[in-house]
């Protein structure tokens, strides 16, 4: 019988105390694994950002407009490798509850702008080509069950025809494809000319100006260049780096990084409690024995290992099986959820900070009781009682 | 029965300090598990309480056809013209009509919380817009001068953003203000918002004579079907929609709330099972430890269900402290702290926590069911413990 063999006799003794203390490190390495992923996904925006792509939007706040001569004045800038332009569209189909993430887009230097959307290159010249093409992401083609060639009227919360209505007739012409998991492909793009043409008020404006720099080194030059040139106009404008833009965007819906630090921070404060408490009960009451394998020449430090690793069994024992639970999990929620919050799934990071703190938490709780099973001495133990 | 129950109960009470490290950790788990749902809890609470408290039934708020919300909405100046003199708008003393055309612009400001820039509504209003909002109160300072670059800035935008104070001058933009009185209005979303000269927002964001919303005092809530029958005749107004201020805002609150209350709800059931594990292990723990004396009182005469209730007894009190302690920590913490997210107009609503007695009875009766579901099994062993344990050596 070698050390592990009796680690885990004793890990097992009390059957129903250690699926107790299993249940609740379980529990919270669930939790862990499956917010720590939704804050990933949340974040996928910051972390999928290109570092060499800047957005340029009015410096009043996202929601104002830019001149449309802007896009034009922004590509002589030194530096700059392409620049394109986004305006929200503000749309629904059918139903203003069904909305619809609609952009209306200058098509080529768009498509060179983002290259991680994978189309078709028919499709993609499609786009290029065809005045009414609406290009849509699979999320939003499965949801309303489109296909290439499908007409399809988008309507707008915001904008207004000359002709009274609020309606554009677009046929599905392009539907790209995500090269990564976590990118969102619910959205759908239409050609600026083909919206800005029609419009009965805020005509030649754009949202934002998206610009790919020669070099990310060159971002900071490049946007207060931009900036700079815009400064006495009416409309000055806010250049920052996509990454910034999107963590801004979040920050928006609140501090949701220190709300899951509490949650998290609170379970484990829950099982440090419930184990560290337990683990000492169950040592103590061990006391005897521990003299006796003294007694035996088990020296004090391979006790206080034996120990510890007990702990640390205990911990990975729980830990792994709520990881494994958490992944299971969101691999049920992924699919309902890939159109709001694509690539839900514990990674291999997620996994590693785990295993770490499984690791981590078993010795936290073990060294109380390892520390007394080391000081345990023989006379006084073995003369208890 | 009774009797006994009751001094078993008081026996395992009091012998509660030889056991206080794991009946510790018991309490203090449950606490955090109560603490977590009242967390959420009042966050939603708190949401729903400053948007569901907007708006008045006696207000009409009238935006496009179709356009959802202010931000998406354009009117014109003689849509504004028209409504002055239609049927069902108030008047004041002097006789003018209780109406104020509004545009609202979604400007960057900084929070205070991540020092990141966020969207703050700004809303050029009209003269009469105090009137159109119940319990409107300019707490210090004065209201702005029509034409000029001052504002007036609502409670909570001081709370969550920097740089608000009175007296003080704030870019936004391109364009610099002054701070030159600071209003309340009970608590509603229009405390997140500055207010400015509605002609010097048109101006300052070329918007011509543009409107984004029109809101009037109707003479009673009723008289909105007068105005709904008068703008129906009008072909200038029958593209609009006129709608009941207080609906208006009732819907805004829903989606977020149930959104916190999704996540809250089955995060801190989770939690509750394992607080449920620690809870048993100790009450296992706590009946492991008195064998000997309930089996000598077993053979003194005491029943098992005396035992048992003694155990269970000891275990709700646990998990009732728990509760308590959770519930107590959240108020003290959290109750009326401010916080703000992205409201239906894609900017920020300030909010202030709010711990209701609704949800505090909730964690209540979850620290119970933790309790009592933890107690259940040991408390059944309790009763069942030979008496022979009595001879029992160690």
């Amino acid at each position: 019988m070698n050390d592990l063999t009796l680690i885990r006799k004793n890990l097992f003794r009390k059957k129903l105390r250690a699926i107790l203390l299993t249940l609740s490190i379980l529990i919270a390495f669930l939790i862990f694994g499956v917010l720590g992923s939704f804050n990933r996904v949340l974040n996928a925006g910051v972390e999928l950002a290109a570092a060499d792509r800047l957005i340029t939007m009015n410096n009043t706040g996202f929601t104002q407009s830019l001149p449309y001569a802007y896009w034009g004045r922004v590509q002589g800038v030194e530096g700059v490798r392409n620049a394109s332009h986004m305006s929200w569209f503000g749309g629904y189909y059918q139903e203003p509850t069904q909305v619809v993430q609609a952009f209306a887009v200058d098509p080529e230097t768009f498509l060179a702008a983002y290259p991680e959307f994978l189309i078709p290159d028919d499709q993609r010249q499609a786009f290029i080509d065809q005045r009414n093409c609406l290009l849509i992401g699979e999320t939003l083609a499965r949801q309303y069950d489109w296909s290439v060639g499908d007409r399809v009227p988008l309507l707008s919360n915001i904008w207004q025809k000359t002709d009274g209505t609020s309606s554009w007739d677009f046929e599905v012409c392009a539907i790209y494809a995500p090269s990564m998991e976590e990118m969102s492909t619910a959205a759908a793009y239409m050609q600026y000319d083909y919206y800005n043409e029609a419009l009965s008020f805020n005509q030649d404006r754009v949202g934002m100006i998206v610009l790919n720099t020669v070099d990310p080194a060159v971002n900071d030059r490049v946007a207060n260049e931009i900036d700079a040139m815009f400064e006495n106009s009416p409309a000055q404008t806010d250049t920052s780096t996509e990454a910034a833009f999107s963590q801004a965007f979040i920050n928006q819906i609140g501090n949701i990084g220190l709300i899951l630090i509490y949650v998290v921070g609170a379970a484990f404060g829950i099982i440090l409690l419930i184990v560290g408490t337990s683990l000492i009960l169950a040592i103590s009451e061990r006391t005897k024995e521990i003299a006796v394998m003294k007694t035996l020449g088990f020296p004090a430090p391979r006790i206080f290992r034996m120990v510890l690793i007990e702990s640390v069994m205990l911990s990975l024992v729980g830990g792994l099986a709520g990881i494994g639970l958490a992944a299971l999990l969101l691999k049920g929620l992924a699919t309902a959820l890939a159109g709001t919050l694509p690539g839900l799934a514990v990674t291999g990071g997620i996994f590693g900070i785990a295993l770490a703190m499984m690791i981590g938490f078993g010795i936290i709780t073990g060294i109380a009781p390892a520390l007394n099973a080391h000081r345990v001495r023989i006379v006084e133990a073995l003369g208890k009682q | 029965m009774f009797k006994q129950t009751g001094a078993i109960s008081m026996m395992n009470l009091r012998s509660l300090p030889q056991r206080a490290g794991m009946s510790l950790a018991t309490v203090l788990s449950i606490a955090l598990v109560v603490a977590v749902l009242l967390g959420f809890l009042a966050m939603a609470d708190g949401f729903q309480k400053t948007v569901d408290g907007t708006g008045s039934e006696d207000v009409a708020v009238i935006l496009r056809g179709g356009s959802q919300a202010e931000l998406n909405s354009v009117l014109s100046a003689d849509q504004f013209r028209v409504l002055e003199t239609a049927p069902g708008v108030a008047t004041d003393a002097r006789g003018d009509p209780l109406i104020s055309g509004e545009l609202y612009i979604a400007v960057d400001g900084i929070k205070r919380d991540l020092g990141t820039e966020a969207n703050l509504p700004m809303r050029g209003v009209g003269e009469q817009a105090p009137h159109l909002r119940g319990q409107f109160d300019l707490v210090a300072g004065r209201m702005f001068q029509p034409g000029t670059n001052e504002i007036i800035v609502g409670e909570a935008v001081l709370r969550a953003f920097v740089g608000f104070e009175l007296g003080e001058t704030i870019r936004i933009g391109s364009n610099e203000w002054q701070v030159v009185g600071l209003f309340s209005t009970g608590g509603t979303v229009f405390e997140s918002e500055v207010w400015a000269d509605i002609g010097v927002v048109q101006n300052l964001y070329q918007r011509g004579s543009a409107l984004q919303s029109i809101r009037v005092r109707l003479t009673s809530a009723d008289a909105i079907s007068d105005l709904e029958a008068f703008a129906e005749a009008d072909p200038r107004l029958n593209e609009l929609d006129i709608l009941n201020e207080r609906e208006f805002f009732a819907g805004q609150s829903r989606t977020l709330n149930t959104i916190i209350r999704l996540v809250g709800w089955p995060l801190s059931i989770v939690m509750a099972i394992g607080a449920f594990a620690g809870a048993w292990n100790t009450m296992y723990s706590s009946v492991d430890a008195r064998m000997r004396e309930i089996a000598t009182l077993r053979a003194i005469g005491f029943s098992g269900g005396a035992a048992a209730m003694g155990t269970l007894i000891e275990a709700l009190i646990l998990s009732a402290l728990g509760g308590l302690l959770g519930a107590a920590a959240v108020y003290l913490l959290f109750n009326g702290a401010s916080a703000s997210t992205l409201g239906s107009g894609f900017t920020q609503v300030v909010f202030s926590f709010s711990v209701t007695g609704g949800s505090v009875m909730a964690g209540m009766i979850m620290a119970i069911i933790i309790g009592f579901l933890g107690g259940l099994v040991p408390a059944i062993r309790s009763a069942s413990v030979p008496l022979l344990t009595v001879h029992r050596s160690d």
